[in-house]
């Protein structure tokens, strides 16, 4: 199983997205791209930048960047203790949003209109984390 | 602080009410300083709506200071509706005028033989004639008044609701922003009080200015980039509707259904996405989480959460713009749009369960999803005819005429706020113990079951389907919210107790410390309480309505079963509470001190 954050894991979760038929249907109008930013804590001494590129319900693109780059729709950006949590199922992303664990740089209007994408999308990405 | 205005409109005469600095110290102010004010005057003979009922308005010690969402005030007598502890606090501007005046709260006793409207304009009071306001709506009275006395300011008032004594009538302010539960509108329109007018000149009082500056400037700061404040503020009170569907914690259908088609409607995106047209704030607010819609070219108030919910997925409908109106005619009424919506909702499903049949032409176009049957049964309310007759009488006192009591999913006589507890468990020991009946603005703990803790106050994040592990944090967040209803600050305002300490401080002049003020709001909880057991309560309707202890067949929260005597008999054991008579014990009592009231 490929390590989060690297791009292994990255190539993984993209070949998930465009695989699986539930995420395909959940997101199908979901429009925009994305930047994880994971800060460093426990093993992780720099900061890591994962960009999707995300449109209905497809992941057209990923990479590594080594900085944020073209500003794209949303930054998320976190501690990796909390991604962690996130992709162990022990943090909900919708909680993480909103109580500050998780920082969204972004229309808030779009993400809280499509929780079940969010969700899905989560889910997708603990599917090929455990 | 300021005094209390006392008046007394059997003799149209004005007095001062000095408050005690130990007071200060030990209820804060707001509802907790209420609390201590009007246990010396409520008691179990007192009619609600009699000469000698008192009504109280008043501010927080942070109201009207451009500190962090504190633009509040609250309203407190006895509920006309549950007859037991009533408090519904409201934001705006009138408040932080109210403050300017040099008054900080006003203490109202007695009935004027004819409609009046006070009116404080400095330290200059007057009762004004006011027999042309009377059936004004709430609006035109609130442009009215200020057109006729020329002073400026701010005007509250209550409507026809009010003026016809219904028990759920609200007390409006500042074109939209209400007062609505627990019915003091109605004391209002029972002592002919139609409105009160402020203007002050003055600024509240500031012990240490300089350093209340800084502290404030800081929390604002943070609290504008707070996440929950870029989702109050883009999308409004209900921008979290999606999210609380999707768990579900938003009930259809007056609490029987998990789903309902096309119930992503209800929501503050929806709102943005198709009538919004600009945002409101209240007094020195950086969240602006009022709504400005447009509905049929008509510019009217957007509906907040439990009203969109109450007149939306409540009813069977999920048109945003059927609930504005619909909270739109029900604030110019002057009537709770929570109670009323959840009246017709009751209404209809009893004549869908076949459990009630009125000869009666409006009750026979009962049914899911009717937005004329929704909006008559409004107008018959207010005119107390027909259907209307019944549901002007507040929904449980409705049913008990028809041996129904146990179909309306209420506490104490107030109707359950459009919290799902099966979506939240939290809420149901919240709803079952809150002082003034089901409300949710005494703990918002569905906000804490979806990761709203405060880890330094002893506060942990529990699953929101967790059982009797979490009654410990329930009762740390009604201590805390408390706290708030003391100051009075609004829920949306995510600031950490340090902050809320030292802005406390800095006006007060006090040097409270965090486990004190904890401790303070305890001692107000437990006061409510005894309020109520003077008021007539027992333990035997602290409990939670037979339809949210039926687990959904659908819906985020499907096949979840409330564990709610097990959290209950946690709940008594942790806030030191006889089990038998759900009394706090001796020692609780002189722990807070207030053994010698408990005597007294």
């Amino acid at each position: 199983m490929a390590s989060f954050p690297s791009s292994e894991w990255l190539s993984n979760f993209m070949e998930k997205l465009n695989a699986d038929e539930q995420y395909a249907r959940i997101a199908k109008n979901w429009e925009g791209d994305l930047l994880f930013v994971i800060d460093p804590e426990e093993n992780l001494t720099n900061s890591a930048y994962l960009y999707l590129d995300l449109w209905h319900g497809k992941c057209r693109q990923v990479e590594i960047r080594k900085d944020i780059g073209e500003a794209p729709a949303f930054i998320l950006r976190s501690g990796y203790t909390n991604f962690m949590e996130i992709l162990s199922g022990k943090l909900d992303p919708m909680q993480a949003m909103m109580t500050r664990k998780l920082n969204v740089k972004g229309n808030m209007l779009v993400m809280m209109r499509n929780v079940p994408t969010v969700l899905d999308f989560v889910r997708c990405a603990r599917e090929i984390s455990q | 602080m300021q005094p209390i205005l006392k008046v007394d409109l059997n003799t149209g005469e004005f007095s001062e009410m000095p408050i005690p600095v130990e007071w200060q110290k030990d209820y804060i102010g707001g509802a907790g300083l209420a609390a201590r004010i009007l246990f010396d005057y409520l008691n179990i003979d007192l009619d609600p709506l009699g000469p000698d009922s008192p009504l109280l308005f008043l501010n927080g010690p942070l109201s009207g200071t451009f500190g962090p969402a504190v633009g509040r005030y609250v309203i407190c007598g006895r509920s006309p509706l549950t007859g037991l502890w009533a408090e519904s606090n409201c934001g705006g501007y009138w408040g932080a005028e109210l403050r300017r005046t040099g008054v900080d709260g006003i203490f109202v006793t007695g009935k004027s033989k004819t409609p009046v409207s006070l009116i404080l304009n400095d330290r200059n009071f007057e009762l004004l004639p006011s027999e042309e306001f009377w059936g004004m709506d709430t609006y035109d009275y609130q442009r009215e008044i200020l057109s006729r006395v020329k002073c400026g300011g701010r005007a509250l008032s209550i409507g026809l609701g009010g003026e016809r004594q219904i028990g759920y009538s609200s007390i409006l302010a500042d074109h939209g922003r209400v007062a609505g539960r627990a019915g003091l509108g109605a004391i209002m329109g029972s002592k002919k009080l139609k409105g009160i007018l402020v203007k002050g000149n003055g600024f509240p009082p500031i012990a240490r200015f300089e350093e209340f500056d800084v502290i404030r400037s800081r929390t604002n700061r943070a609290l504008k980039n707070d996440p929950m404040t870029a989702v109050l503020t883009e999308l409004g009170s209900a921008g979290a509707a999606d999210y609380l569907d999707y768990l579900g914690e938003q009930p259809k259908k007056y609490f029987s259904a998990g789903v309902l088609d096309g119930s992503e409607k209800i929501s503050g995106a929806s709102i943005s996405e198709t009538m919004l047209t600009g945002k409101k704030s209240c007094h020195g607010c950086v969240i602006a989480c009022g709504r400005v819609v447009s509905v049929d070219g008509n510019k009217m108030k957007g509906p907040e959460y439990e009203t969109l919910v109450g007149f939306g997925p409540n009813v069977g409908l999920t048109d945003p713009k059927f609930a504005s109106r619909m909270g739109d005619l029900c604030d110019r009424y002057g009537i709770d749009t929570i109670t009323m919506s959840a009246g017709i909702g009751f209404v209809i499903r009893m004549r869908e369960l076949g459990k009630l049949n009125l000869d009666d032409p409006l009750f026979q176009r009962a049914e899911w999803g009717s937005e004329d049957f929704v909006e008559e049964c409004i107008h018959q309310t207010i005119q107390q005819t027909g259907l209307g007759k019944y549901l002007a009488m507040g929904t449980y006192r409705f049913a008990k005429q028809f041996r129904l009591e146990d179909e309306v999913v209420q506490v104490n006589g107030m109707d359950m706020a459009f919290h799902d507890p099966r979506g939240s468990s939290g809420m149901s020991i919240v709803y079952a113990t809150s002082p003034r009946g089901a409300c949710h603005n005494q703990s918002d703990y569905f906000m804490a079951d979806i990761g709203h803790v405060d880890p330094s106050i002893g506060m942990e994040f529990y699953d929101r389907h967790a059982g009797a592990e979490k009654v410990k944090n329930v009762i740390i967040h009604q201590d805390y919210r408390s706290i708030f209803n003391a100051l009075v600050m609004c829920y949306f305002a995510n600031v950490d107790p340090e902050s809320i300490k030292d802005l406390l401080n800095s006006v007060t002049g006090f040097d409270q410390t965090v486990p004190e003020l904890l401790q303070a709001g305890e001692r107000i909880w437990n006061l409510k309480r005894m309020i109520n057991f003077k008021l007539g309560f027992n333990i035997s309707t602290e409990i939670l309505p037979k339809a949210v202890l039926t687990p959904y067949s659908d819906g985020g929260s499907s096949g979840y079963e409330l564990p709610f005597e097990e959290m209950m008999a946690k709940y008594y054991e942790f806030r030191g509470w006889d089990p038998q008579t759900g009394f706090p014990s001796e020692l609780k009592l002189q722990m807070l001190g207030l053994a010698r009231l408990d005597s007294s």
